[in-house]
């Protein structure tokens, strides 16, 4: 049972504040990642959750306590740093032990259970090393030994991969998750690597400026974001300035800066009127590219409605650039002196080159709309 | 090899023999004094008309001295066991504070060392009087902090800017409190910077004249304090003996502090 709760959770250094209403329910045995960019208040909620440092406001429960303001030495998290932080002046076997021994356990213990963990994290034999002269990923798993020494209610990880080199870092994450689904433990993960995140979370709550955003698995807030900010970090996507010009029964007809009106189907009556500015977005695995570029929906620049509801728009571009990007080939597309993108799987055979006319085509259900403020408009 | 070989510039070369002259001219005032004590006869002269070791036979037979020296020795382990502990703790305490307070209050750490010692001397003797301490080992011991504390906690500050903070946030989080963290954690990376630190209160202890010369009385004056006295009644090569051992005692600090921040260097040139 480790379960925390941030409630309204606020830090301000000065003027400056990093972290502002942060609640989130962290469920037993979890992987939740937060994800954000740097200098978006993650690592700082990780530390107070960690206790190093105090919130200057809001509430830390673990497992229903209040541990607000309970220091880091009484609090059973754990934390594995960006940069490790092993002890330089200790070997590898005092570093793991070092929690152990904080907790009074007798010397013998510590040092099977230090060894132990060592050859849990693949780095048996290695006890009597100087830390300093062990490579990147040898360090990261005495970190991570170290930690998990201690036998924490929660495991809390600040970037400890972003330090190691791509491949290193794809192997580490799959430990991880074998490591986490063997202890059954709580994980808090914080990355600026939006991939990883996918490969580790359970769920995954993003945040900006110091606001938790969104927090939800991943395919949910992949498919359903809160709002444009999450759309554009969690992916590339063709952002389309636009404006209402209709909101008629079933449909939001808009002018885009494509050149085309294009037509959002929808189910409700969503909360926009003639004249509203909204920013439409196309990724590419939505869009489909056409080499005949005079079929009949292109006709009159206006996207018909479908019989069952959905629209099959579609506009008419030149491609500007080809991008190979090893699976999967990006191509460069102005329309109407607007560039977009879209891509094919790099196995296509009938490669397209630049200077040629092509269609693309995607289901009006698949677009996104958020208005000038970033919130989604719900279609 | 070859880039040992290699002609160093004609101006790096002036440089280096410019500096030299300048330190050596700077160090032969030493090289006087150690030669003079040296001397056979009651003259202080240089170079001295003979040589023999009579002065220092009278020194190790000469209660005053000896006292003296002793006086010294204890003033000097106070200053910088008392100067360490303050000026560690000042150092370490603005580190890891993040509050404002401390930014405001580093300057003043400085005023001792602006004030005149004379004035300094005058005004410590009169608060001493007040407070009951007058002509106690702690009077000048608590002076001579005055002055080392900052100098030891300019060291540590920069002894502290070079530890990596992380570590002892690595410590806490292990469980390890306040105290445990700074044993376990930081000391041992600091170590060698306190060691300094120590010694340099300890030499400016051992160095320091005006403020020990208001402060003492016969039973606690130090050696520069008795070597001004002496050298007022008769200039002999006392004054040159002692010095050297002044000299002898800083110079054997220096190496170690030398040896004390190499000390893993060497270790791992050893291993």
């Amino acid at each position: 049972m480790s379960e925390i709760t941030l409630r309204d959770l606020e830090k301000r250094y000065g003027e400056t504040t990093a972290v502002q209403d942060v609640s989130v329910e962290i469920r037993d045995g979890e992987l939740l990642c937060l994800l954000g960019p740097s200098g978006s208040g993650k690592s700082t909620t990780l530390r107070m959750i960690a206790g190093l440092e105090t919130p200057t406001s809001g509430e830390i429960t673990l497992d229903g306590a209040d541990v607000t303001d309970q220091p880091a030495y009484e609090r059973n998290t754990s934390t594995v740093f960006q940069d490790w932080a092993l002890f330089p002046h200790k070997t590898v076997l005092e570093n793991v032990a070092f929690g152990l021994k904080m907790r009074d356990v007798p010397k013998d213990e510590r040092r099977e259970r230090a060894e132990a963990m060592l050859e849990r994290v693949q780095m048996g034999g290695y006890g009597d090393e100087d830390p300093t002269t062990l490579s990147g990923g040898q360090k990261q798993r005495v970190a991570l030994a170290r930690s998990l020494a201690v036998n924490p209610d929660v495991l809390l990880l600040d970037e400890p991969l972003s330090n190691l080199d791509k491949r290193l870092r794809e192997d580490m994450q799959i430990e991880l998750r074998e490591i986490h689904e063997d202890l059954e433990e709580t994980f808090v993960h914080v990355t600026h690597d939006q991939d990883e995140a996918f490969t580790l979370a359970d769920r995954i709550g993003i945040m900006d400026q110091g606001e938790l955003i969104q927090v939800g698995e991943p395919t949910e807030v992949y498919e359903n974001p809160a709002n444009r900010f999450i759309e554009g970090f969690l992916g590339d996507t063709n952002f389309v300035d636009s404006q209402v010009v209709g909101v008629t029964d079933g449909a939001v007809r808009v002018e885009t800066e494509l050149g085309y009106e294009l037509v959002l189907p929808t189910d409700r009556n969503p909360d926009v009127a003639e004249g509203t500015e909204l920013t439409l977005s196309l990724r590419p695995e939505v869009l489909s590219i056409e080499r005949d570029p005079t079929a009949d929906a292109v006709e009159g620049h206006e996207q018909p409605m479908l019989a069952d509801g959905s629209t099959s728009n579609a506009v008419v571009g030149t491609v500007e650039n080809v991008l190979y990007r090893g699976s999967t080939v990006r191509y460069s597309v102005s329309v109407n002196g607007t560039s977009m993108f879209a891509e094919r799987t790099g196995a296509s055979t009938d490669a397209l080159t630049a200077g040629e006319e092509i269609r693309i085509e995607w289901d009006g259900t698949d677009v996104l709309a958020f208005r000038t403020d970033g919130s989604r408009v719900t279609l | 090899m070859s880039s040992s070989l290699r002609r160093e510039p004609l101006e790096t070369a002036a440089f280096r023999a410019g500096y030299l002259t300048l330190l050596a001219l700077m160090l032969l005032p030493l090289l006087v004094v150690v030669v003079t004590s040296f001397s056979g006869t009651g003259r202080l002269a240089f170079p001295p008309e003979s040589y023999s070791l009579v002065w220092y036979g009278e020194f190790l037979d000469s209660v005053r001295w000896l006292d003296a020296f002793t006086n010294s020795i204890v003033i000097g382990v106070g200053t910088a066991l008392v100067a360490t502990l303050l000026g560690v703790m000042g150092a370490f305490g603005q580190e890891i504070d993040d509050g404002s307070l401390g930014t405001v209050l580093a300057p003043l750490v400085l005023i001792p060392l602006l004030i005149p010692p004379v004035i300094l001397g005058i005004t410590l003797l009169m608060y001493f009087n007040e407070v009951g301490l007058r002509g106690s080992y702690a009077s000048i011991v608590l002076a001579h902090t005055l002055w080392a504390t900052p100098l030891v906690y300019f060291v540590m500050r920069s002894v502290f800017s070079r530890f990596d903070w992380q570590q002892l946030d690595a410590a806490q989080d292990l469980g390890a409190g306040p105290v445990q963290s700074f044993v376990y954690v930081v000391l041992p990376n600091v170590k060698h910077g306190i060691f300094v630190g120590g010694l340099l209160a300890f030499i400016i202890s051992l160095q320091e004249f005006v403020m020990a010369l208001f402060l003492s009385t016969p039973s606690t004056e130090t050696i520069p304090v008795l070597a001004w006295t002496e050298i007022r009644q008769a200039l002999d090569p006392m004054v040159s003996v002692v010095s050297t051992f002044l000299i002898v005692i800083s110079v054997v600090g220096i190496l170690l502090a030398v040896v004390a921040t190499n000390l893993e260097w060497l270790s791992k040139q050893l291993s």
